[in-house]
């Protein structure tokens, strides 16, 4: 087995927990007050990455927005003026993972290289199972034969109590930061947060750390095949 | 920059690195709350999937599923005690909503009946309520709330074959998401309720739990 594939395979299951539903062994649901670079995977590098280069690397069409500008805070943002096209928004058809895959892993700067690198492959399936609806609601009807609500009904029971009452369970906005730039020990915090906690860089070790352990799983084969990586080697 | 095919072959096997961003959804995250594998109660109905927010036209349009990806046996998920809200920041400070449009569920008077209401809809008097699966329209807004097939694609099977193998299976024709559903709620504003931004929309969603969390 290659030293690449040996490293995927081991890997495998801390990607699990953070993709498919799948769990982590090692994933613990314990909210650590203050927040600190959870612990990382991967075999020892024998050098250091320093990442600092992706995030600040300006991406593409986005007026400018560096990786951490879109990031930071954890929203997802839409300029009214100009077309929609993830990061600027996020349609129903975007190719958003393997999008992010190159702000996080290439240099962008580098000719030939795009935020379409990986989506022209494409990596993954490039749309949906089922096609979306051009007209409202826009998504597709359910798979299956699952039972239906009733669309009769005048009166319902709704809670009045004030949001006090409810305690928050999850948030979300930009695909890939909670789920892989969030390790499992600070996921409970995070989102318990919200994009004023982010903008206080209470998450930017732990963030700077889950790329690190990125690039030292991938960012050796990346060059392997002729990549540009946006991480410097030292 | 051409990617032959073994380069793709290997950029594939990308998908198998811990934390990579091929997650990028957030169905049962966090996972010490919602993923049975960790949390012996999880909270399905509260658990967020996917947040799209996009413009067409005169129209600004957002989706956010939660409860997925289900089985396309399984009903839709709505529960009264959960708490939705999507929330836009239109002006600096950007890390600060300026609108908050909450979403609830609450049970009709006749079996399988179930409702849904909508408030703080720019430009919308009051809230938008009626039964689920049906379109509500109210000064201008759209509103419905559904199970809809899940629409995020990505091939994760290739993750769990390659565990159990120890080869690289991953296949960009296969979606882990593909024949599983969503409960969704959909909304479709006329753009110009959003003409007094001094920025571009910045778009988040939360849920809540009535009572703590489960």
């Amino acid at each position: 087995m290659s030293a690449l594939l040996r490293s995927l395979v081991i890997s495998a299951p801390l990607l699990l927990a953070a993709c498919s539903g799948g769990s982590s062994p090692t994933a613990t649901a314990t909210p650590t007050p203050t927040p600190t670079p959870s612990a990382t995977f991967g075999p020892p590098p024998t050098f250091a990455y320093n990442v600092e280069p992706c995030f600040t690397q300006v991406i593409p069409d986005t007026g400018g927005q560096t990786l951490r500008n879109l990031l930071v805070p954890d929203t997802l943002k839409l300029d009214l003026s100009r077309p929609s096209l993830y990061p600027n928004g996020r349609k129903l058809e975007d190719q958003v993972i393997d999008i992010t895959l190159t702000w996080l892993f290439l240099d962008l700067s580098v000719t030939g290289q795009s935020t379409r690198t990986f989506a022209n492959l494409p990596l993954n399936p490039p749309g949906n199972d089922r096609p979306f609806n051009a007209s409202f609601p826009f998504l597709a009807p359910p798979q299956g034969t699952p039972p239906l609500a009733a669309t009769t009904g005048t009166s319902f029971d709704f809670r009045t109590d004030p949001d006090s009452a409810f305690v928050q369970v999850d948030r979300f906005a930009m695909p890939g930061v909670s789920t892989v730039l969030i390790g499992a020990p600070l996921k409970n915090p995070y989102n318990d947060g919200s994009p004023s906690v982010d903008v206080t860089g209470q998450y930017r070790a732990e963030q700077t750390a889950q790329m690190v352990s990125l690039m030292n799983s991938i960012g050796d084969d990346l060059t392997m095949i002729g990549l540009k990586i946006c991480a410097t080697r030292s | 920059m051409p990617i032959t095919g073994t380069a793709a072959a290997i950029l594939a096997a990308m998908v198998f690195v811990p934390g990579a961003p091929m997650s990028a959804a957030d169905h049962l995250d966090p996972p010490g709350r919602t993923d049975i594998a960790v949390d012996p109660t999880p909270d399905l109905p509260a658990d967020l999937a996917d947040i799209f927010a996009w413009s067409v036209g005169d129209t600004v349009r957002v989706v956010v599923t939660f409860g997925g990806p289900s089985s396309p046996t399984l009903p839709a998920f709505y529960d009264r005690d959960v708490l939705y809200k999507i929330l836009i920041s239109t002006a600096a400070p950007t890390d600060r909503p300026d609108v908050i449009i909450t979403a609830r569920f609450g049970r009709g008077q006749n079996p399988n009946e179930w409702g849904v209401r909508f408030e703080g809809i720019p430009g919308v008097n009051g809230a938008i309520e009626g039964p689920v699966e049906t379109t509500l329209v109210k000064d201008g807004v759209k509103a419905r709330a559904g199970l809809f097939d899940d629409p995020f694609f990505f091939d994760s099977r290739g993750l769990r074959e390659t565990r159990a193998m120890g080869t690289i299976r991953i296949m960009n024709t296969r979606d882990f998401f593909a024949a599983q559903n969503d409960t969704a709620i959909v909304l479709e504003i006329p753009k110009d309720r959003f003409a007094s931004a001094t920025t571009p929309l910045g778009f988040w969603t939360t849920t809540s739990r009535f009572g703590g969390q489960l």
